[in-house]
């Protein structure tokens, strides 16, 4: 325990005087800020004192700690703490690998009566350290934006700090092999970028195909009806034939973009689920914080492509659910044992290498 | 010297890759209550050595045991003191935090850790630039701190690898003070130096380690007894020596000026007379007789003189198919034969061996 606590107490000075800890820290700050000069009332938004009339944007729409809630859970933990904050987070970290194994520092290390692969794991967590400690402060403060600006106290706001870790280790992890093969921080850092976009690739095609697929389902079960009606009414074969031809093309074309998913969901089954993992956050504050607004607005749209049929609140209803039914096994179980997979080869590699 | 040897080291050989021979079948010991010296040129393996003892380096085999347990049994290192040669703390922190994380990962408590840590700061008189932060630190300064870390678990055994790099001749001193200290409390002191002159002042024994092997290790006076002789300096030239009857086997050689000096190797000074009687008689003026031995550098540097060329090894590590080692492999016991003489001026030769890096 003494070994485990000198090296948090290490970690926590070593980001003590990285001065891009506080850099980050700030910017959480006047992100905090912005966001409690952000207000709504029944006329629309407010900015300090400044009024913006929306017809859109208003209490008639959402109440005031609905309003916040969004921001946080869909604006600023996807946008800041889970993009913007992370880089920092890496930037600030991945370091910690390359550091640890140069020559001098290392031998100062492996001989004293720690294991190696105590030490590594220990090392990995104390650079979680650094996304605990932002996401914690951010969190905190947003508790007290919500509080205050929106009079709810809403204790599921801080479900943030373990997903964005997660979230955060999941690259980390990678980080921290690459810097073990590598030896250089730049390189680890760049590879682990190469690896983010890469799973946001695999996630946008996903995401893609996933919507295509969505569609032509809807697209498919629409055509089904209309066939079904029109047999039913007796149509004549000019009326039918055409509905059928048209069902046949909505079935390949679903068979198409179901290949398609299926190949991006096999890669990404086997990939850290990041936006899965944020996307908790919202799916957590809909569920138990009330977070849900009154949006019809935009039932009356139309969704692009497949012959405008389908009316956008159908196919974003048919998506949440499919992305609901993606349980916490298949988001953060898969995801773990990604991670445990590349812990265990770097804490393999780790003990059996000279130094 | 009765107690059982801190270091007994039997067979420990480190290969890389298949194909660098770092280390071959090393066997070691070093004793309580002693100052042990590892010499070699760089790249004989002797940071290896101790970066085995350290469990820093996987050994391809050892036999032999540290402290009394085996080789690379981690809770052991909690009673050895390690000191690296390029060692590098984070720069972030201060000396006095520095001497504390290296006591609170060897498990000591916080009380004795505050304690132990004002000590050492004396010891080492960093007391003064103790909450400074390392990154302002001097070499020599970073050294002492290095050293103070590596003694704050109060250790049995301390391994220092270049102690005295970038230390001034006043740190020099203190630091072989507190290794004198540390012999006299009954501790063993493992040092790597290449400051031969240094080691041949506190060091008790010595083992030289080239391409791997050890080619010499026991006493600094054991292993240059075969080198006692007598050497006698005269007025005069070797011309006017030479035709002497009664000098027997005596080496002569010119030295500046119209002196003469006769070498005889022998540790018995009766040898020595009539030698002195035939010059007398000859009226040569005797200048000097003295006794001497070569001095650590010079058993180091015959030790890494390829007998047989007469030219200093190639630093680094031995490769598959090298031979040089194999020539002293026999040699490697502390009655060690006569060790092959010296090349001409040998003593000034030292600089040869040290092409720089690390060993």
């Amino acid at each position: 325990m003494t070994q485990t606590l000198a090296l948090l107490h290490a970690a926590y000075r070593e980001l003590n005087a990285r001065k891009l800890f506080w850099i980050t820290l700030a910017l959480s700050g006047i992100v905090i800020v912005a966001m409690a000069a952000l207000g709504i009332n029944e006329k629309g938004l407010t900015v300090f004192w400044w009024q913006f009339d929306l017809a859109l944007v208003n209490t008639q729409f959402m109440p005031v700690d609905v309003f916040y809630k969004i921001i946080f859970a869909e604006l600023v933990v996807p946008y800041w703490l889970a993009w913007i904050a992370a880089i920092l987070g890496l930037v600030s970290t991945s370091s910690i690998f390359p550091d640890m194994i140069s020559g001098g520092s290392i031998d100062v290390l492996l001989s004293k009566p720690i294991s190696r692969s105590r030490l590594f794991l220990t090392r990995y967590f104390t650079g979680l350290l650094f996304m605990t400690l932002q996401v914690t402060v951010f969190a905190t403060l947003a508790f007290l934006v919500i509080g205050i600006r929106g009079g709810v106290w809403e204790p599921w706001i801080f479900i943030s700090i373990p997903l964005v870790v997660l979230f955060f280790s999941y690259l980390f992890c990678f980080c921290a092999l690459m810097g073990l093969l590598t030896r250089s921080t730049i390189a680890s850092l760049l590879l682990t970028m190469l690896f983010w976009f890469f799973i946001f690739g695999i996630n946008s095609f996903e995401g893609i195909t996933m919507a295509g697929e969505t569609a032509n389902e809807l697209s498919l079960e629409l055509s089904q009806a209309d066939l079904d009606e029109a047999v039913e009414m007796g149509d004549p074969i000019e009326v039918t034939e055409p509905l059928s031809e048209r069902l046949a093309t909505d079935e390949e074309n679903l068979a198409s973009w179901r290949f398609w998913n299926l190949i991006g969901y096999g890669i990404k089954a086997a990939l850290p689920k990041t936006d899965e993992t944020i996307e908790l956050l919202s799916r957590t504050l809909r569920d138990k914080a009330d977070m849900a607004a009154e949006d019809e607005r935009e039932s009356q749209g139309r969704l692009f492509g497949v012959t405008q049929r389908i009316s956008m609140r159908e196919f974003e209803e048919r998506m949440t659910d499919k992305r609901d039914a993606r349980g916490l096994f298949w988001i953060i179980g898969s995801s773990l044992i990604f991670e445990f997979i590349l812990l265990a080869f770097a804490c393999w590699l780790f003990s059996r290498r000279d130094f | 010297m009765a107690d059982a040897p801190t270091i007994d080291l039997q067979e420990v050989s480190k290969t890389y890759r298949g194909r660098v021979h770092a280390l071959r079948s090393v066997s070691l010991q070093v004793h309580p209550g002693e100052i042990f010296g590892l010499l070699g040129p760089n790249g004989a393996g002797k940071s290896t050595l101790v970066k085995i003892m350290m469990t820093v380096v996987r050994p391809t085999s050892a036999v032999g045991t540290v402290l009394g347990r085996p080789v690379g049994h981690k809770p052991t290192l909690a009673r050895v003191g390690y000191l690296p040669e390029h060692h590098r703390f984070p720069q972030w922190l201060t000396g006095r935090q520095a001497i504390d994380f290296a006591g609170a990962m060897c498990k000591i408590p916080r009380g004795q850790r505050i304690r132990r840590t004002a000590e050492l700061l004396d010891v080492v008189n960093m007391t003064d630039w103790a909450s400074r932060r390392l990154g302002t630190y001097s070499k020599g300064m970073q050294q002492r701190i290095g050293l103070a870390t590596s003694l704050i678990n109060d250790p049995e055994l301390v391994l220092l690898d270049e102690p005295t790099d970038g230390v001034d001749p006043v740190g020099r001193r203190e630091i072989r003070e507190v290794l004198v200290r540390l012999r006299d409390e009954g501790k063993s002191v493992l040092v790597n130096s290449h400051i031969l002159s240094e080691l041949e002042l506190f060091c008790s024994r010595v083992a030289i380690l080239v391409q791997g092997t050890v080619v010499r290790q026991g006493s600094v006076e054991s292993l240059t007894r075969e080198s006692c002789r007598y050497e006698i300096t005269v007025d005069g030239t070797v011309d006017q020596i030479a035709p002497l009857s009664g000098l027997g086997s005596v080496t002569t050689e010119s030295l500046e000026g119209t002196a003469v000096r006769l070498t005889l190797q022998t540790r018995d000074p009766s040898d020595v007379q009539p030698i002195i009687d035939e010059l007398r008689r000859n009226e040569f003026t005797i200048r000097q007789v003295a006794p001497t031995r070569d001095s650590l550098e010079e058993l180091f540097m015959s030790s890494v003189t390829d007998p047989a060329t007469g030219q200093t090894l190639q630093p680094g590590a031995g490769r598959s198919g090298r031979t040089h080692v194999t020539e002293f492999s026999g040699e490697a016991t502390s009655e060690a034969p006569p060790p092959p003489p010296p090349p001409p001026s040998s003593s000034s030769a030292s600089g040869e061996t040290e092409p720089g890096g690390a060993s």
